[in-house]
């Protein structure tokens, strides 16, 4: 069973109350766990960027749902930096090569909340927050099609897959926030 | 090393207060030495009864309402906020003798202290305020 990524709840706190909550939250986590802040509080994302630079966490994005942000932090993980990404493949290719061949393999890595709420067919659910624990699931010699919600973490995955090995990287931009708009549509909904 | 934030408060209104405490948890939150030196009109802000009841300035008593629809805390809920993430409060001697104020009408846990005590934590800070 995957776990849950820790989850912040600061919606409707004015500034400084979400970055005091995150503060706190995340002390009571381990190094590489990943924490979910929830705010409303529109200069949270600017914040919360800083705050993490100067705290020593990755800032994996911001995710925006109706007037909620996610916000996404990787504890004591400054030195993840989007330096060398691996290469990129528009969606709609990406798309296009999925109705082409059903036997991709393909990598949501979001968090089990946002991949419940939808996601491609056949996509392995391998949260950022435990890839580490269940890399050995995947073959280094496969295609490895990696998908978040924007591309940030997606591409941070990649990083680190290619650290550890693997060769045939493929960081699907912009995921699944444009995607979702054609499951409205009825189409590729699993 | 630890980035040091020193901050002065010499106004006592509520805006004057958000400034200070908002500045001061924001701060300690980002893991800087925080330290607020209380002087003059200031010293309201810490002070047990006032810090609860702090005036808006004439004119702009309609933020009131602004203040309850933003959710933002409660100045003695910043206080103990700020005393939780380690914030240091010095309360001005000088103010005090001046105004007949002893350190059992202020909220628990802050030092006395002159000018010089602030200075001395100052001189080695990063940011510097004066509210």
């Amino acid at each position: 069973m995957m776990e849950t990524a820790h989850i912040l709840d600061a919606k409707g706190l004015a500034c400084p109350m979400p970055i005091v909550r995150t503060r706190k939250a995340i002390q009571g986590l381990s190094p590489g766990d990943v924490l979910e802040v929830l705010a409303t509080d529109k200069g949270s994302t600017a914040d919360i960027k800083a705050w993490a630079a100067s705290s020593g966490h990755a800032y994996l994005g911001t995710e925006t749902e109706a007037d909620v942000l996610h916000h996404f932090l990787k504890k004591d993980s400054a030195q993840i930096e989007v330096k060398e990404g691996i290469p990129v493949m528009d969606l709609k290719t990406f798309v296009k090569k999925v109705d082409e061949d059903k036997s991709l393999t393909i990598v949501d890595v979001r968090e089990e909340r946002e991949y419940h709420e939808g996601h491609f067919p056949g996509a392995l659910h391998i949260p950022l927050s435990e890839k580490e624990s269940q890399m050995h699931e995947l073959n280094k010699s496969e295609d490895i099609y990696l998908i978040c919600q924007t591309g940030r973490r997606s591409g941070i995955a990649g990083i680190q897959l290619a650290e550890n090995g693997f060769k045939n990287l493929y960081n699907v931009v912009p995921g699944m926030t444009e995607w979702t708009k054609q499951t409205k549509k009825g189409e590729l909904k699993s | 090393m630890t980035t040091r934030t020193a901050i002065i408060a010499a106004n006592g209104e509520l805006f004057d207060a958000y400034k200070v405490f908002n500045i001061a948890t924001a701060a300690a939150a980002s893991e800087h030495e925080v330290t607020i030196f209380f002087t003059f009109e200031g010293l309201n802000l810490i002070h047990k009864q006032a810090s609860a009841n702090l005036p808006l300035p004439k004119g702009k008593e309609h933020f009131a309402e602004g203040f309850k629809n933003a959710n933002v805390p409660s100045i003695p809920e910043l206080i103990a906020m700020s005393q939780e993430l380690g914030v240091k409060f010095i309360a001005c001697q000088m103010t005090m003798d001046v105004m007949g104020l002893e350190v059992d009408a202020f909220v628990d846990g802050i030092d006395v202290g002159g000018a010089v005590t602030f200075l001395e934590f100052a001189k080695e800070a990063d940011v510097t305020l004066t509210f």
